[in-house]
């Protein structure tokens, strides 16, 4: 099979700019042809093995945190206001007030997204001016360039992050890049390598190097596991982090509306021996989504989201803390709206 | 390694495109979204939350 494409292939591996050099190539690649046909066989090798791409370090979790509410939890009340605008290009624009929290002040957000098939530019701003930048440039399937950034009138409080992500045939490449700063390169920046080893098993490992002053530099290595069971209806996750922190996660699929997860933390440093397990089910149901939720460290939680029409949402959370003898509780509503005719935005017109 | 006048220099364009950015990021979401959108809304519809 890739005995047709092989040459190709040599020449671009090889030779930036073959049309060039074209004089002195054939020598130049008889030289190294035994480099390049051992590289041949084994991406010839690495092919035949038909492994599957492990997804994004960054969602290694992801399946966890959607069916777990700790990212979906509020108290107080809170009120979203969406404006669809247009389908394509998609832009919208999102008011959002937040209200009587116990642990965050009363306050209003404004947020626009502009998406188009390879763009992506997100933007909110909040009633003390602060800004969140986000902004994805697709440059093709796999290669994905990432920008985000909180601007904040405080001094230190801001933040920028550069991100580039490639994800191969069976394995995903990350760097990015937090504060860098272009006059002494101080900054944090992290890399990860994740790669299928069989069809359901993926290994991998992300770097942190931090750099706060030029003379002050760490490194730190943390490793990644990931096994999905061929059927893909669950997946086992581990994290090993070099200060001693493991963190493990099980997710599972049991129906086509119920998703449960399991995720385990057992912190082992010097100075501190802790575990937290939390388990945690979501039901999507046809107009509403349910997450229960249950961890050690005593806490029972809630949350429904319940659509009363397409276009609006009623969620209602709570939050028992048995150990400490706590209770939060939180209500919000949830409205879409639309400038556009249902034909404007793509519906068979009811009839 | 650049000189101090040069370093000074970086920091100062840095921090000029962080203003930039700052207070034109969601002005440019906003004009790119409106003059691409298909069909154009109303401007009032973009800014106010009961419109």
């Amino acid at each position: 099979m890739a005995s047709s494409v092989f040459p190709s292939e040599k020449l671009g591996l090889n030779d930036p700019s073959p049309s060039l050099s074209q004089p002195h190539k054939t020598s130049y690649l008889s030289a190294i042809s035994p480099l390049t046909g051992l590289f041949g066989r084994f991406s010839e090798w690495r092919n035949s093995l038909d492994l599957p791409n492990p997804g994004t370090v960054e969602n290694l979790q992801k399946e966890v945190k959607l069916t777990h509410l700790t990212n979906f939890m509020f108290d107080g009340a809170r009120a979203d206001l969406t404006k669809g605008l247009s389908v394509n290009p998609a832009f919208q624009i999102s008011h959002s007030f937040t209200l009587g929290s116990q642990v965050a002040t009363p306050s209003y957000n404004f947020g626009a997204v502009y998406a188009t098939s390879n763009l992506l530019l997100q933007g909110s701003v909040d009633h003390e001016g602060n800004v969140n930048a986000r902004m994805n440039q697709g440059w093709s399937e796999t290669c994905i360039t990432k920008m985000q950034a909180q601007l904040s009138h405080q001094a230190g409080h801001s933040m920028l992050q550069l991100e580039q992500d490639y994800q191969g045939r069976d394995y995903s490449l990350n760097a990015k890049a937090v504060n860098p700063s272009p006059t002494d390169l101080t900054g944090i920046y992290i890399g990860s390598y994740f790669q299928s080893v069989t069809k359901n098993l993926a290994l991998g490992f992300e770097t942190l190097h931090q750099r706060q002053t030029p003379e002050m530099t760490e490194l730190a290595t943390s490793y990644l596991a990931k096994y999905t069971s061929t059927d893909r209806n669950w997946i086992a996750t581990a994290q090993l982090q070099p200060s001693g922190i493991l963190q493990t996660t099980y997710w599972q699929k049991l129906s086509e509306k119920v998703d449960v997860a399991a995720d385990l933390q057992v912190i082992a440093a010097p100075q501190r021996r802790d575990a937290i397990a939390t388990l945690g089910a979501k039901y999507d149901l046809r107009m509403a989504t349910f997450r229960a939720q249950l961890d050690s460290t005593g806490k029972v939680s809630a949350l429904l989201e319940q659509r009363f029409a397409p276009s609006f949402a009623f969620l209602v959370s709570g939050e028992i803390d048995h150990f400490k003898n706590a209770a939060k509780v939180g209500v919000g509503v949830m409205i879409e709206s639309s400038t556009l005719t249902p034909e404007e935005m793509g519906m068979p017109p009811q009839i | 390694m650049p000189s101090d006048e040069t370093k000074e220099r970086i920091v100062k364009v840095v921090e000029l495109g962080r203003t930039l950015v700052h207070y034109g990021w969601i002005p440019m979401i906003i004009y790119i979204g409106y003059t691409r959108s298909t069909p154009q809304p109303m401007f009032i519809k973009l800014i106010s939350p009961l419109a």
